[in-house]
């Protein structure tokens, strides 16, 4: 990044996290080491197919035995778990 | 690879002058405002260090600890001035350098190894020479994993930790936890974590990121990522333009003669043909006190200008700060502004008072806090399902 007229920072960006997750159907038990209490939604999302980059996640919201709502979505492409709120 | 420049004790070498004996005796800076109940020392020498004594220990806990401690007056604009020459330094050889503190700064070695010879050694010893003067350099994949590094290094043997993010929490695991003190953002964590029996990087690293998080916030998940071999990018500075006057004062001056000092200080610079019509923006006013030791105040100005006038009436208030009299005077510029050309409207309006206020507001806090303290949310894919692709934060303006 060189200057301020050329500094942009994405919002929203997704961080790797640490869940663990039924094998039977993909819904997560523990993120980041809490347990999970309530899943509240859960939606697929298929963009960019048509370009070389597509994207490809299951969402889940949920809400922690502390009380934190999270999102967190699997990346079914690259693999892996990722929290973006 | 980072490349970390590390000189301890800078502050007390720069203080300390030709008097080197100084530092093999207990000294320590001595606190650099008004002399008050939870006044703290600054950097120690390392036979003051023996007895307990550090940088930041209360005043009176180190004359307790230590009866023969030497204080020795700061040199704050000593310190800038040398801290400056040798970041230009090291920019000679190529480098885009960070400063992250007087005595501490990073550069990447990558864009480097071609222009010294295509190996990572050249790079190292012609960062060496630029220098000349004794510096401890430490090589590694993050900011914080050099720094630690060039903490273990000699002089003449510079550590270079090769590899990635891996290597680095490799070799950071057996590192005391005292290390996160070497990044302001960190400093704060060691002892708490001391206290709690975690004293090594490793056993942070270890330990689970929710409950880090939990005990700590975010400048616990920060120590944790730097433990962990994670570091943020490196973001080199700009190289600035260097404009100082300077005027030795023949005795101690006072009132209206200091006023007329400052008076003759400020036409120099504003006559200076670098200006090239430029206002100034941030100036740095500094003096050599007559007892020894400096004083440094940062300027910014409420708006970039030209006037001698004005200047003169912002500068002298700052000047009624100067804590003892003063053998010569300096008035450098730090920061310019746009060329001198204020033309307003005949007629004006609100919303454009306002609009021309608030981009003014953000050009004073850039002043003072950097480029990065005005942002504005911008919606460049509102309607994306992706989240991250919805939004970014741009300057202001």
């Amino acid at each position: 990044m060189s200057g301020p007229a050329g500094r942009t920072h994405r919002l929203a960006q997704p961080r790797r996290a640490q869940v663990e997750s039924d094998p039977a159907d993909g819904r997560p038990c523990t993120v980041g080491g809490r347990a999970v209490d309530t899943v509240r939604e859960s939606w697929l999302i298929e963009d960019r197919w048509w370009n070389g980059s597509p994207v490809r996640r299951r969402y889940w919201e949920i809400v922690t035995t502390c009380g934190r709502n999270v999102v967190v979505f699997h990346d079914l492409r690259g693999g892996g778990w990722f929290v973006q709120r | 690879m980072i490349v970390c420049v590390l000189l301890p004790r800078f502050e007390l070498t720069v203080a300390a002058g030709d008097r080197e004996e100084l530092l093999r005796t207990p000294a320590a800076l001595a606190p650099s405002g008004p002399t008050t109940r939870d006044a703290r020392v600054g950097e120690a020498s390392p036979t003051a260090e023996a007895f307990g004594v550090r940088a930041g220990t209360p005043l009176g806990e180190a004359l307790a600890r230590c009866p023969s401690l030497t204080l020795v007056p700061p040199d704050p604009a000593g310190v800038a001035d040398r801290w400056e020459r040798l970041l230009v330094r090291l920019e000679s050889i190529g480098a885009a350098v960070e400063p992250e503190r007087p005595g501490l700064a990073c550069f990447a070695a990558r864009g480097l190894l071609r222009l010294h010879g295509g190996s990572l050694e050249r790079v190292l010893t012609a960062a060496r020479h630029a220098l000349r003067q004794p510096a401890r350099l430490g090589v590694g994949p993050s900011r914080f994993c050099a720094l630690a590094a060039a903490s273990r290094a000699r002089v003449r043997r510079p550590v270079v930790v090769a590899g990635g993010e891996a290597e680095a929490a490799a070799y950071l695991a057996a590192l005391p936890i005292a290390l996160l003190c070497g990044r302001h953002e960190t400093a704060g964590l060691s002892e708490p974590l001391e206290r709690l029996g975690i004293a090594t990087l490793g056993g942070l690293a270890a330990l689970p990121r929710a409950a880090v998080a939990d005990r700590f916030g975010a400048q616990g998940l920060l120590a944790y990522e730097l433990a962990r071999g994670r570091d943020g990018e490196l973001a080199p500075r700009q190289p600035p333009e260097r404009l100082v006057e300077e005027l030795e004062l023949p005795e101690a001056l006072s009132g209206v003669q200091l006023d007329r000092a400052l008076h003759l200080l400020v036409d120099r610079l504003l006559a200076r043909r670098e200006r090239r019509g430029r206002t100034l923006r941030t100036v740095v006013l500094s003096a050599v006190l007559v007892e020894g030791g400096t004083w440094r105040e940062r300027v910014p100005f409420r708006e970039a200008l030209a006037d001698p006038q004005r200047m003169r009436l912002a500068l002298g208030q700052r000047l009624a700060l100067l804590p003892a009299p003063a053998e010569r005077l300096l008035l450098a510029v730090e920061r310019f502004g746009p060329p001198a050309s204020d033309q307003r409207s005949l007629l004006e309006e609100a919303a454009a008072v306002r609009r021309s206020r608030l981009r003014e507001a953000v050009r004073q806090a850039r002043a003072a806090a950097g480029p990065d303290a005005a942002l504005r949310v911008l919606a460049v894919e509102a309607q994306s399902r992706v989240p991250e692709r919805r939004v970014v934060l741009t300057p202001f303006e």
